[in-house]
């Protein structure tokens, strides 16, 4: 009795051709990888730029009609006159704060003119870490690890790799990321854990008054306010509760970044 | 001709979204390109790209490599089930 094969030869040979070329593939990548780390990325991040670079400028409006922009600039210039008169009063409190940081031996940098402005080219979403890409890198003297800033001074990440024209930031939001943190105006010792989306989340015991809009600091990486409680998870039948906070930026939404050098 | 032309369609879209950091749309399109067509490389070649472009940071450890690593998974099992049920 004759009977019809399931398998046919053919696809066999397919199945392992492609776990032939996989296999070639990885190892011919791991052995290019190990001995240049950053030529596969600076290749196609050199392919990818141009295309970001356009997508950039479309986001920031330069295909908008000149009326929109008009309009536009109109609006931003009465908002800025507004800002200015709120910016004074904060320039005022910061003075009185360094001053008063100042007569207790304790000084901080509030400057951000050392800093470099960079354009947020890309922000993948749903990835499995946080990351902005942006637009300047070994050209403008980045090194790994230093300090990027939103703007208004609100540390974010730092640079994880360095390529020609473009930089990969890791914000510290990054899932599994852990922190000391102090919350609150009682400054309450917690360790904060990186959700994601510039998000993180804290334990504190439930008897401990903490409410939304308590400031956050890390001590071990800036002394400005970190970020700000969002939102306090509380359950009766647990003895601690849930904090949750995010910085006062919303990271996905930055077109513009400060990066502070080393 | 026809699979010539689905080829190129996948590709580009695929290309678009890699660019983007867009991995749910790029997987989707690989699965219908691994199913439909002879040895569809591309899938791993889009893992690697997305790594390019986002991963290959010492920080992110494994993370860093996962679209190509993801890539490789699917492609083998894929061709793997359709040598089996074909």
């Amino acid at each position: 009795m004759t009977y019809l094969r399931t398998n046919s030869r053919s696809a066999q040979h397919r199945t392992r051709a492609v776990i032939a070329a996989s296999t070639g593939i990885v190892i011919v990548i791991a052995l290019i990888h190990i001995i240049s780390p950053n030529l596969i990325s600076g290749i196609w991040t050199a392919i990818a730029r141009p295309f970001w670079r356009i997508e950039f400028s479309v986001e920031s409006g330069a295909i908008r009609s000149i009326e929109t922009l008009v309009a536009e600039n109109e609006e931003l210039r009465r908002r800025m006159i507004e800002i200015g008169a709120r910016l004074d009063t904060i320039h005022f409190v910061e003075l009185q704060n360094s001053e008063l940081k100042y007569l207790l031996e304790r000084t901080i940098s509030t400057s951000t003119t050392n800093s470099i402005l960079a354009a947020v080219l890309e922000r993948p979403p749903f990835g499995p870490y946080d990351e902005l890409i942006i637009d300047i890198g070994k050209d403008k003297g980045l090194t790994v690890k230093d300090k990027i800033y939103a703007p208004g001074k609100i540390l974010i990440g730092e640079i994880g790799a360095v390529l020609g024209k473009t930089s990969k930031v890791i914000l510290f939001s990054s899932p599994g990321n852990k922190y000391e943190v102090l919350i609150g105006p009682r400054h309450v010792p917690a360790t904060a854990i990186g959700r994601g989306g510039g998000q993180y989340e804290a334990h504190v015991a439930r008897d401990i008054p903490i409410k939304e809009g308590d400031f956050i600091e890390v001590p071990s990486l800036s002394d400005l306010p970190f970020a700000v409680v969002t939102s306090v998870i509380s359950d009766t039948a647990q003895p601690f509760e849930t904090i949750l906070f995010a910085p006062v930026v919303n990271v996905y939404q930055l077109r513009w970044v400060l990066v502070e050098k080393q | 001709m026809h699979k010539i032309i689905l080829r190129i369609v996948l590709d580009i879209g695929i290309v678009i979204a890699v660019f983007n950091g867009w991995w749910f749309i790029v997987l989707p399109l690989s699965f219908v390109g691994i199913w439909l067509l002879p040895f569809f490389i591309e899938i791993v070649i889009a893992g690697l790209i997305y790594d390019s472009l986002f991963g290959f940071v010492p920080e992110m450890g494994i993370w860093g490599y996962v679209g190509t690593l993801t890539s490789i998974f699917f492609l083998f099992i894929i061709a793997l089930i359709k040598g089996n049920i074909r």
